[in-house]
């Protein structure tokens, strides 16, 4: 057998199947984030990939190109390795996009692997999003590739001559300034001409036992309560016709050692709530976080809930999926939104 | 008929955990013991973007569908948390980048309403049009990727093809086919000039003409209603309960758009109609979109015609009325939000997006960035209105509400 692969390649029908090969490079169709909108453009009417010979096929045996369209996150590496080996050889990668080379605007997240350490890269194409031209290229520097059997790049640099330092150069200190201990206050309350609002205030406060009600800007109500009294407000809220939960946020106080949990209602059944955002709020200790989970009485909550289980550990009780990760890769670290949770600082050079 | 039972040992395959399918192995068993199958859709498919559903069938009707997000999650909320606020601009809008400009519209009109910033007019009407040109370009894209899941390859090119219009149009006004950035506090980057205005005008007759030829090809081609009408239908009530957004909401009978119940820019200024369906299927949650388009097109109209001289940059931001540049790093590097809460709901092109910018009052960046995007939150009702339908209308339905992971992921 390894005497026919010898054959085939190296033999009298060598430069045919090269020739074959470069004309016919089919990418599977592995939309792996957004650059893939202008990976769509390159072969749609307008660039037309096609005509050089490359077009997305959909399944992974019968192709011989991966395009990794920007961003490899841990769960989708795995996809990408077995994609990578379900193919035939020969087999060829180009990375498009600046997060698919140093991770580009997301170079310092929890989430990010580069393709280089997951599958051997072929071609690398910057941009973000790279522009269809530029795919193209890249493309055409691989058939090149197969034909002359070395890579080359494209692009020429101006070589910039670097100076012996003599004195060790002093980096400019970052312009972030953030606070030692912060004040996290989610209901400072704003002066706005809202009659409505008003009104409305005042029928919550004969219906709902809450610690504080106050008017956050136009439109906005933040309503703070214990942390027990969640299910009991909504079901208060459910009546007053505010009938879906749009946002369910957590927010994390080390220094004054609780979560804010935060469920944002409004409604779309009744005109006049529609603008509304009712925040419901309670504190939850830092140590215990638990609270009694909305997702069988607001079926809206349920996947914001589960989100902000994996974020921050905060436990949804009654919620289905508590427990287990939903949004995050299963090798992804433990709760990575929390403060104590810290990332790669970025250097300041001049 | 007499039935024989067939011996063969039946049992869920052993590699479950190295498969990393996120559901119990009970679910598993018990799927296998009551004659059903599970069916593993993705991550990589033959449609666009990637997500896994897991589906249970019995028969080829679908019981149950438990998605498996998190494919292109790249961790957006924890890094807002640690950049400047002006550094996050381009980061707010990588979840869905042909709908840039939305989504750059809400963190930006978060910072502005917490610091009091008052946009000029003509500011104003660009960032409107820049918006409904990027409604326009989104649904468009969306359409295609709904002809590719139903295998029509020129319902794919003919949207491509008006699309480059759109990139065209946002490369004349930004400079960037997609990720723009160029909606910044207290305005926009730079004036726009009077022949670009025209030729944008001039684009979008053009655009209304041949959208009628597409209307030919693939919105009134009997291949594509019959794959569509009457699949995937979800009711009025179903889509409040499940917290539905955007035109899969209108699409459903309910009368709600952020643009009209919240105004924000010039939208209570302009004439313009929101279109409804009570049909609730997925050919409406497509027609629905298409007839958007029509309305977006006749706004960027509206916004060209009335738009007012005058400066495009607020004077509380820097002197130079007309271009930010020499001045952005200086001027709003160093900004701080006041303490509290600020929350934007902003309508893009798939529905409300939500930006809840924390401020701790001292830092110059956000204490916290609650960013939910459409895509997240229509996922339940899309989950919803594919159970009872057949297998092979799974693809209808998923290209019918456009999903796009990278924006449901953020």
């Amino acid at each position: 057998m390894d005497e026919f692969i010898e054959f085939v390649r190296g033999g009298p029908l060598g430069p045919i199947k090269k020739w074959g090969t470069k004309w016919s490079l089919w990418p599977v169709h592995l939309v792996t984030a957004c650059c893939g909108a202008e990976l769509a453009h390159a072969f749609a009417c307008g660039y037309d990939g096609e005509r050089i010979g490359a077009l997305n096929y959909g399944i992974a045996r019968q192709t011989n190109l991966i395009i990794v369209e920007g961003a490899i996150t841990r769960k989708m590496a795995r996809v990408l390795k077995i994609t990578w080996e379900q193919m035939p050889d020969p087999k060829f990668v180009i990375v498009m996009g600046a997060c698919g080379l140093q991770g580009g605007i997301f170079w310092n997240g929890y989430h990010l692997v580069k393709p280089s350490d997951v599958v051997p890269v072929d071609f690398y194409i910057p941009g973000c999003p790279p522009t269809p031209e530029a795919l193209l290229r890249g493309i055409r520097q691989l058939q090149d590739k197969i034909v002359t059997g070395e890579a080359k790049t494209s692009a020429t640099f101006p070589e910039i001559p670097l100076e012996p330092g003599k004195k060790p150069r002093v980096l400019p200190r970052s312009p972030k300034k953030i606070s030692k201990a912060p004040a996290v206050i989610v209901n400072v309350p704003r002066q706005v001409e809202w009659e409505f609002g008003e009104k409305l205030v005042e029928e919550l406060k004969t219906k709902i036992e809450a610690k504080s009600i106050t008017i956050t800007g136009k439109n906005r109500i933040a309503v703070k309560v214990e942390k027990d009294a969640i299910p009991k407000t909504a079901l208060k809220l459910k009546e007053m016709g505010f009938d879906h939960v749009k946002n369910v946020n957590v927010i994390d106080v080390p220094n004054e050692d609780k979560f804010i949990v935060e469920y944002h209602f409004s409604s779309y059944s009744v005109k006049e709530l529609m603008p509304v955002l009712v925040n419901v709020f309670a504190d939850v200790p830092r140590d215990e976080p638990k609270v009694k989970s909305l997702a069988t009485m607001f079926p809206s909550a349920d996947y914001l809930e589960r989100e902000m289980h994996d974020f921050f550990g905060v436990i949804f009780e009654g919620n289905p999926w508590t427990g287990r990760k939903f949004l995050l890769a299963p090798d992804a670290p433990e709760y990575p939104l929390r403060k104590d949770f810290k990332l790669e600082e970025e250097v300041y050079t001049r | 008929m007499k039935e024989y039972a067939i011996d063969v040992p039946v049992e869920p395959p052993k590699e479950l955990r190295s498969l990393f399918i996120p559901i119990p192995p009970e679910y598993v068993e018990d799927v296998y013991k009551s004659d059903d199958f599970l069916i593993l859709v993705g991550p990589q498919h033959p449609g666009s973007g990637h997500m896994r559903l897991i589906v249970r069938v019995r028969g080829d009707i679908i019981q149950e569908v438990i998605p498996d997000p998190g494919y292109v999650h790249r961790s957006m909320e924890k890094l807002a948390e640690n950049r400047l606020y002006i550094q996050n601009i381009p980061l707010v809008e990588r979840p869905a980048i042909m709908d840039a400009a939305n989504f750059n519209l809400g963190y930006i009109r978060a910072i502005e309403e917490a610091l009091d910033i008052e946009v000029p007019e003509r500011a104003k009407y660009i960032r409107t049009m820049l918006a409904e040109l990027c409604r326009v370009g989104t649904h468009l894209y969306d359409a295609a990727i709904l002809a590719v899941f139903l295998g029509h390859t020129t319902g794919f090119m003919w949207p491509f093809g008006l699309r480059e219009l759109i990139c065209e149009a946002l490369v004349r006004v930004t400079g960037a086919r997609f990720t723009s950035s160029f909606i910044i506090p207290g305005g926009v980057r730079r004036d726009v000039d009077e022949s670009t205005l025209k030729w944008i005008y001039d684009m979008t007759l053009a655009m209304e003409k041949r959208l009628k030829s597409f209307e030919r090809i693939f919105i009134k081609n009997p291949t594509v209603i019959a794959r569509l009408k009457d699949v995937g239908v979800l009711s009025k009530e179903e889509a409040i309960k499940y917290g539905v957004v955007g035109p899969f909401l209108r699409a459903s009978g309910v009368e709600y758009d952020v643009r009209k119940v919240e105004p924000y820019e010039v939208y209570d200024e302009l004439a313009w109609d929101i279109p409804v369906s009570d049909e609730g299927d997925s050919y409406h949650r497509f027609l629905v979109r298409v007839n958007e388009i029509g309305q977006s097109l006749s706004i960027v109209r509206q916004c060209i015609k009335q738009m007012p001289e005058g400066r495009v940059i607020s004077d509380q931001i820097a002197e130079n009325g007309s271009d930010i540049r020499g001045a952005f790093y200086d001027s709003l590097s160093d900004i701080v939000l006041p303490a509290g809460e600020y929350t934007t709901l902003t309508e893009g092109a798939r529905g409300t997006i939500i930006y809840s910018i924390i401020s701790d009052g001292e830092s110059n960046v956000p204490y916290r960035v609650r960013i939910v995007s459409p895509g997240w939150l229509y996922l339940r009702g899309f989950m919803e209105s594919m159970k009872g339908e057949r297998l092979a209308d799974l693809q209808a339905i998923y290209g019918s509400f456009g999903y796009f992971p990278p924006e449901a992921d953020r």
